[in-house]
């Protein structure tokens, strides 16, 4: 016999026993008058790693909303400073004992340290850092999740050229890679607004749009998949019959039906955005005269070895948001699943 | 000559940064402070130095020297006419490009001399310094083993006339200022077929002729532009820029502009016919672009590829470390290099802003969120002219050294009419730099608590790509600038005029005083022993009368060199590493 070239996955189909059952048929019965919602908020709430990580992600939610008490609280803030009362000046730029680590202890003035050359507070770019993160994958995931919804909408129950034209500009978009696209449009922004005091704003905007404009097709794929299954049910056609308006059954009897796999999407859009936002500030692009974590780490990478709490500070808080955000997605699409048995 | 590395224009301009600690000079307090800025020394010149060149104690042959060149693009076109940055002068004249004279390092005191190299001797000038003749040495040798002629220097020397077809050549300052029809002949190429009687040949004698008074030619003839060029075809540009003939002691093997050059030894090149260079390793690379946290780990390594390998920048987070470990493989290099702020002359009108600004600006600070290393390579500027030039006056705008002194300011802008925050600079930085973004934060903190509102512009081209062109829309908005000089040669006449004549190309203040530039041009027609303290004086006359540039800075470059590398030293004239001299140890 040759040696098996298939995976673990097909393997089970490729054989002649029949495929397993779905085995909480029986599991079912027991927990029947439940909402679908209900039954994945009682999975949610039983699955140990989704409550840690929802638990992290609300740390984070918080701190980034209360940057500014937290700031005050610590008494630091994210004011330029002029450096060279603060720093070692032949010593690399790395600040002096008295001020922080790596030379000297912790303090309490600047808890997390200061930074090496600009002499700024470690605590109060990290804290305006997680802001400026989760703000932008918000709102990133806000307009991607909407528009994309949308457009599955609309392509999956209208069908046609409609649906014809909106798969290709799905197609269109998924052939652009989106860093490419950010790299180009960086360029363009600084030419036609680095004169305009609003510049930072008009950045971090534009960084939105690059992040949703190449964000929505997933989405939007998906939800026309499943419109496409569930229009032909009978509660559609029954809706149909009896003359409702196709805003009211795109609304009130497709949409809740697609909670589900929209909140899977979600919950996955948003460490991708995050970590695609620091990607973007490493890369110089994006939120360039703000502060974000990108940013920290592109400056912080050659003092690795002189002063590595300075590089680990952002990247333990990149790693631990997006690894929540990312578990806890996966907690949510498992609860949501009717299929899986936990 | 303009340093052209990025890093250098956001450190020198962006950033326009650099200079001066309180006062009080380096930090002598300091305990680790055991090294500090040094002036360069003073060229001298040895006309009767005859081929070949003494060899270097202990040099051995052989061997591969790898070349990293943090950040620095290195040159985009290795045509010797069309050569004005450091880094491509200084290896293209070290290694391919003869000329008419070239320096060589003194290995005791490590000056440099100028010495001849195609010419035989340092040039024959008449008596008013208006007509120059040079002998060239009939034993050279081009890489395909063709004589190199005198016809062919001519022809180098006419091609420089070509400000059109080499626009960032240093012919563009010195063959059209100097050389008989210098604004009405406009070289070969673009002004095709006509006669020009500035250069003759005769048998061995090329002849320039001047349009005034010009005692520096043998200083200018070391740049390669005054070289030999291929005749007719051979040479058009600008295909001959990516295939030059090399006539040293090296011929390029490849050359991926921006990316890395390849030199092997050109066997035509005979040691016998050339007073200064040395043949010793096998093979020259060149990375141009690398990263300079990459690049200084590599060199702190120590590892086998890395003892044949040598930098020409040292990240300043791994200075101290550097300075302990590598002791004499850590070379500190003064170069003749001023950097300065440029307010616009036309815009900010009153001596006292600009003497304002000369406060405001937190030199230490900006050193420091920049990545140099405040008193070893940035220390406090005083003149145009940079230590080590001839001539140099040791005077003070404001009766002492500029220092950041917020109060200081305020008070000179209150007697200018400005109350605190009423004076806006409006001034460009280049973004694609974390290191510019975080000077220009730096700035913006300083002189805001000095009285100034600063608006600073993020572009994302070279500064000078703005600062140069007078029709950019950003440019127009600016009323101030930068600009970071090293000299060409040890004499006034590379510095002064280049920033402060009116109309020249990197006059980014825009400064324009009639009597300044009379006197410019005044000083070349006087007696040679004179010059160089009329240029230290005028120079005193421009900085106490008008101050129209603030020197922020003078700078020191720091080399680190593999430990198997021979002979690790600096070229102080040209500011870059003595490749002339370098040899592997065996």
């Amino acid at each position: 016999m040759s040696a098996q070239t298939a995976g673990p996955e097909t393997l089970g189909h490729l054989s002649d026993e029949p495929p397993q059952q779905p085995q909480d048929s029986t599991k079912a019965k027991s927990i029947t008058g439940k909402s679908p919602m209900r039954i994945a908020m009682g999975r949610l709430a039983r699955d140990k790693i989704a409550l840690v990580c929802a638990f992290v992600v609300v740390i984070f939610v918080l701190v980034a909303v209360f940057a500014g008490a937290i700031c005050s609280i610590f008494n630091v803030s994210t004011d330029t400073v002029l450096p060279s009362q603060y720093l070692d000046t032949l010593g690399g730029g790395l600040p002096l004992p008295e001020y922080g680590p790596p030379n000297g202890g912790f303090t309490i003035d600047h808890p997390f340290g200061i930074a090496p050359q600009s002499a700024t507070d470690n605590l109060a770019y990290w804290v305006y850092g997680a802001r400026t993160s989760l703000e932008i994958s918000f709102t990133a995931t806000l307009f991607a999740s909407v528009f994309g919804i949308f457009l599955g909408l609309i392509a999956g129950f209208v069908g046609g050229v409609v649906d014809k034209s909106i798969s290709f500009l799905v197609d269109l978009f998924l052939t652009i890679p989106f860093l490419l696209a950010g790299l180009v449009i960086a360029p363009i922004i600084n030419q036609n607004f680095n004169a305009s005091d609003n510049y930072p704003r008009i950045q971090f905007w534009a960084l939105i749009v690059v992040l949703a404009g190449f964000g929505w097709m997933g989405v939007a794929r998906l939800i026309r998949g499943e419109v496409l299954s569930l229009r032909e049910r009978e509660f559609v056609q029954a809706a149909r019959v009896i003359g409702m308006p196709a805003r009211r059954i795109l609304l009130k009897e497709l949409l809740p039906n697609l909670a589900a796999p929209i909140v899977v999407s979600i919950s996955l859009m948003l460490p991708t955005f995050v970590a695609a936002e620091a990607g973007f500030a490493y890369l110089g692009i994006g939120v360039t005269s703000g502060i974000s974590w990108g940013q920290t780490i592109n400056k912080a990478t050659p003092f690795f070895e002189s002063y590595p709490l300075y590089l680990w500070e952002p990247v333990i808080g990149i790693v631990a948001l997006v690894l929540a955000l990312n578990l806890l997605g996966d907690a949510i699409r498992d609860a949501l699943d009717p299929k899986t048995r936990r | 000559m303009r340093r052209t590395k990025p890093l250098a224009v956001v450190a020198g301009a962006a950033l326009f940064a650099l200079a001066a600690c309180g006062g009080s000079g380096s930090d002598g307090g300091n305990p680790k402070a055991d090294r500090t800025y040094t002036g360069a020394a003073e060229v001298t010149k040895d006309p009767e130095r005859q081929a070949p060149a003494a060899d270097v104690e202990g040099a051995t042959a052989g061997g591969t020297i790898t070349v990293y060149l943090p950040g620095d693009p290195g040159p985009d076109s290795m045509d010797p006419t069309d050569g004005w940055s450091v880094t491509g002068n200084s290896i293209q004249q070290a290694l391919t490009s003869r000329s008419l004279t070239q320096y060589s390092r003194d290995p005791k005191t490590g000056e440099m001399v100028l010495v001849p190299d195609l010419a035989t001797d340092l040039g024959t000038p008449n008596d008013d310094f208006t007509e120059w003749t040079f002998t060239i040495r009939d034993d050279a040798k081009w890489e395909d083993g063709s004589p190199v002629t005198a016809d062919e220097v001519a022809w180098g020397i006419q091609r420089s006339m070509d400000s059109d077809t080499f626009p960032a050549g240093p012919g563009t300052e010195y063959s059209q200022s100097y050389f008989s029809g210098a604004g009405e002949y406009k070289g070969p190429y673009t002004d095709k077929g006509k006669k020009w009687d500035g250069v003759s040949v005769d048998g061995q004698d090329v002849t320039i002729k001047m349009a005034k008074t010009f005692p520096d030619m043998d200083y200018w003839g070391a740049f390669m532009a005054m070289g030999p060029v291929p005749l007719g075809k051979a040479s058009t540009p600008p295909d001959y820029g990516k295939h030059i003939m090399s006539n040293g002691p090296y011929k390029v093997e490849s050359f991926r502009p921006q990316e890395e050059l390849v030199l092997v030894k050109n066997d035509q090149w005979d040691p016998n016919t050339d007073p200064a260079r040395h043949q010793y390793a096998d093979k020259f690379i060149f990375k141009f672009n690398q990263d300079q946290a990459k690049v200084d780990q590599i060199m702190l390594s120590d590892n086998t590829e890395s003892q044949t390998s040598l930098s020409n920048a040292l990240g300043s987070n791994n200075y101290d470390r550097a300075n302990t470990e590598l002791g004499d493989r850590l070379v500190q290099q003064s170069s003749q290099c001023t950097s300065f702020l440029s307010p616009d002359y036309t815009k900010i009108t009153d001596i006292n802003v600009r003497k304002a600004i000369a406060y405001a600006y937190p030199y230490q600070d900006m050193w420091l969120a920049t990545g140099e290393v405040p008193g070893v390579t940035r220390v406090p500027a005083n003149s145009i002219m940079p230590p080590g030039m001839a001539g140099k006056h040791d005077y003070f705008v404001d009766g002492e050294q500029f220092t950041y002194n917020p109060e200081k300011s305020k008070e000179l802008l209150k007697e200018a009419g400005y109350e605190p925050g009423e004076f806006k600079i409006t001034m460009v930085y280049y973004e694609p730099d974390p290191l510019a973004v975080a000077g220009q934060k730096v700035l913006v903190k300083g002189m805001q608590e000095a009285g100034f509102t600063v608006k600073g512009i993020p572009v994302q081209d070279s500064p000078y790509n703005i600062w140069l062109d007078p029709d950019n829309k950003v440019n127009k908005t600016l009323n101030m600038r930068g600009v970071n000089w090293c000299s060409d040669w040890p004499s006034g006449l590379t510095m002064l005029p280049p920033l402060v004549r009116t109309g020249a190309a990197y006059n980014t203040a825009q400064f324009s005083e009639k009597s300044i530039d009379d006197k410019m041009s005044e000083i070349p027609t006087m007696p040679l022993e004179q010059q160089a303290d009329e240029w230290g004086a005028l120079d005193e006359e421009i900085g106490t009368k008008y101050f129209p540039i603030i020197p922020t800075a003078f700078r020191n470059d720091l080399y680190v060199f593999g430990s198997k590398i021979g002979n690790p030293a600096g070229d102080g004239q040209i500011g870059a590493p003595d490749y002339k001299d370098l040899y592997v140890m065996q």
